[in-house]
């Protein structure tokens, strides 16, 4: 008897969500299968990749981090058009760190002057990610999608706690929300719900699971993706099929062993390998629990990861 | 069923403080009202009563004791507490709980038998929490075993096997119902129970019932003999009274693979073939769980 390859019965489906809009609006999502399994479904589109951008010069960010961007990262409009124009970046995150209550808690219209000029310099999609604040990205969310209405903007962190004021804002102005929770399949699911009951279409909802990078937990991470794809494509959980984006590239770039010098810890290495390195493992590796969207920053990085993603799917 | 109510607990707001005040008023209240409501089993949860913790239990039995004839059900991790309400319990005692802790096992054992008590056997191991259905299995052979050698019989031992909440890791909730299928042809002489409410941990305080009475009625397709609960749930005890008899019916043509056709179903029946597919595993759980 010939041998037969085992084969995962899928019963469901990720819906497809368009970010974005015009000629360069990005569709993610439309998988009926587990990541990558292209021989037991299908990956109509493959995974995205958003060039990460700050608002404000970045404080803390190793010089491998920096180099790339010398020059522009006290212009967010330069610095977007950069990322688009040398380093093809076909989606574009705006980080509004200048907002963070604890930080420069730059005002909510200012930092929306911002976003719309970013909006209006680029033609890629744009995806604004407050600071995890429910008070301050409210107030500034909420400007956001009233003045960047027809910009079909992604906006996120968006959290129980203020699901209702910045998802209404999101739905009167027709943006997309990532619903974001902390690392927990029950509490994405709920959310996911609320959303829904809220008003939120289908196809303007995409999951932040919350991330780490390597070394960081990201085990939790993983498996907790991998359950929400079980659910989404197994056991036909309709709540849970929704496009998952990682907002990983902060996350990589922050840590002890990114940042500390060869000089400090010879066996350490060269810093910027190290960085890049893992910066593309950390997302190689949530691309394969169920990613649609990385949130990256290194350009060599993002390449060694489109060219896994090239592979993965070639034909 | 025997059902062991839950709510004379160190932790609640008005009953901790009467406790550490030794003031019995809430407590023999709190006793008599259990009482009444149909309990077959009073609970007194003294927590880990590291600091005179003989003096409150005795003092707790004692207290209880005046208002209610029920037995009673220890719980304390510290043994020291343990013996000194076993002294005065009246009735035959339940010791809640003995686990395989191999620093404390023989003489908590040795409990039972010099006080003529019933006891609980978690199955909690040296290495904590039993990860599938087979290490329950195992617990339970090495329980049974060290307390035969104590010369304690299965028949007073109540196994627990262990709810854990739904919202945490439903491959436990699943664990726990397969072990309970086996329960039975392993030890038949052995007697169970449970600490129901644990299954609804997280989960918001007004849909915690919804949860419990459905989680109970599915274990007591195993023939569960006894569950520590809110005994104040009038329709969870009536369902352990087997007062609904066309509920626990559609719960248990669930558990055997039967998908009803929810449009057909009442209200009541769907709150609990909603619930059943949380707990089998068969739909992921959220707090909406109820509404979709």
């Amino acid at each position: 008897m010939a041998f037969e390859v085992p084969k995962t019965a899928y019963s469901g489906k990720i819906k497809e969500v368009k970010l974005g809009k015009g000629d360069k609006a990005v569709t993610i999502g439309g998988e009926s299968s587990y990541p990558f399994y292209l021989f037991e479904g299908e990956m109509p589109h493959p995974p995205r990749i958003a060039m990460e951008v700050f608002d404000t010069p970045p404080e803390d960010w190793p010089e491998a981090a920096l180099e790339p961007f010398a020059g522009v990262t006290d212009d967010p409009v330069a610095w977007a058009k950069k990322c688009i124009d040398d380093y093809g970046a076909e989606m574009i995150c705006l980080q509004l760190v200048s907002t963070d209550p604890n930080g420069l808690d730059r005002s909510a219209d200012e930092a929306a002057a911002v976003v719309v000029k970013v909006a209006e310099a680029i033609d890629v999609p744009l995806i604004v990610w407050g600071t995890a604040n429910h008070e301050k990205d409210t107030e500034v969310l909420r400007k956001v999608c009233e003045l960047c209405e027809g910009k079909s903007l992604v906006v996120a962190p968006v959290e129980e706690g203020d699901h209702k004021r910045i998802g209404a804002a999101a739905l009167a102005y027709h943006h997309t929300v990532a619903a974001s929770t902390p690392i927990d399949i029950n509490l994405a699911k709920q959310l996911n719900i609320l959303l829904g009951n809220l008003g939120v279409p289908d196809d303007s909802l995409v999951m932040d699971p919350t991330v780490s990078g390597i070394g960081y937990g990201i085990e939790y991470c993983y498996s907790v993706m991998e359950r929400d794809r079980m659910a989404a494509l197994t056991q036909q959980d309709d709540k849970l099929q929704y496009p998952v984006i990682c907002n990983v590239a902060k996350e990589v770039w922050k840590v002890k062993e990114v940042k500390v010098s060869e000089a400090e810890d010879p066996k350490m290495g060269d810093p910027r390998k190290r960085g890049i390195l893992l910066e593309a493992l950390s997302s190689m590796s949530l691309l394969l629990a169920g990613g649609d969207v990385l949130i990256m920053r290194h350009p060599e990085a993002i390449k060694l990861v489109r060219e896994m993603i090239a592979e993965l799917t070639a034909k | 069923m025997i059902l062991i109510a839950e709510s004379i607990n160190i932790m609640s707001k008005t009953l901790g403080p009467a406790m550490r005040e030794r003031n019995p008023g809430p407590i023999q209240e709190m006793a008599r009202a259990e009482t009444e409501a149909g309990a077959d089993y009073l609970d007194i949860n003294i927590g880990p009563a590291r600091k005179a913790g003989d003096e409150l239990m005795q003092w707790m039995v004692e207290t209880v004791q005046a208002v209610s004839d029920l037995p009673l059900s220890l719980d304390t991790t510290n043994p020291v507490a343990m013996e000194a309400g076993l002294k005065v319990c009246k009735s035959r005692a339940l010791i809640n709980s003995i686990s395989l802790q191999p620093d404390r096992l023989e003489s908590e054992l040795h409990f039972v038998t010099k006080y003529n008590a019933d006891m609980i056997g978690l199955l909690w191991g040296a290495e904590g929490m039993p990860r599938d259905a087979a290490e329950r299995g195992m617990l339970t052979a090495d329980l049974l075993y060290r307390a035969s050698e104590a010369g304690i019989p299965n028949e007073s031992i109540w196994i627990d096997p262990i709810a854990s909440p739904v919202s945490v890791e439903i491959n436990q909730v699943k664990a726990g119902f397969e072990f309970m299928s086996m329960l039975g042809e392993m030890a038949p002489d052995c007697k169970s129970t449970v600490g129901l409410s644990n299954i609804s941990n997280g989960t918001p305080a007004e849909l915690r019932p919804y949860l419990n009475r459905t989680y109970l009625a599915m274990l007591m397709k195993y023939g569960l003999y006894s569950a520590i609960v809110d005994v104040f749930d009038t329709e969870l005890v009536s369902l352990a009274r087997a007062g609904m008899p066309e509920i626990l019916d559609l719960v248990h043509r669930m558990m055997d693979g039967e998908k009803p056709d929810l449009a057909s179903l009442s209200p009541k029946e769907l709150e609990y073939a909603k619930s059943v597919r949380v707990l089998m595993g068969e739909a992921l759980y959220s707090h909406s769980w109820l509404d979709i």
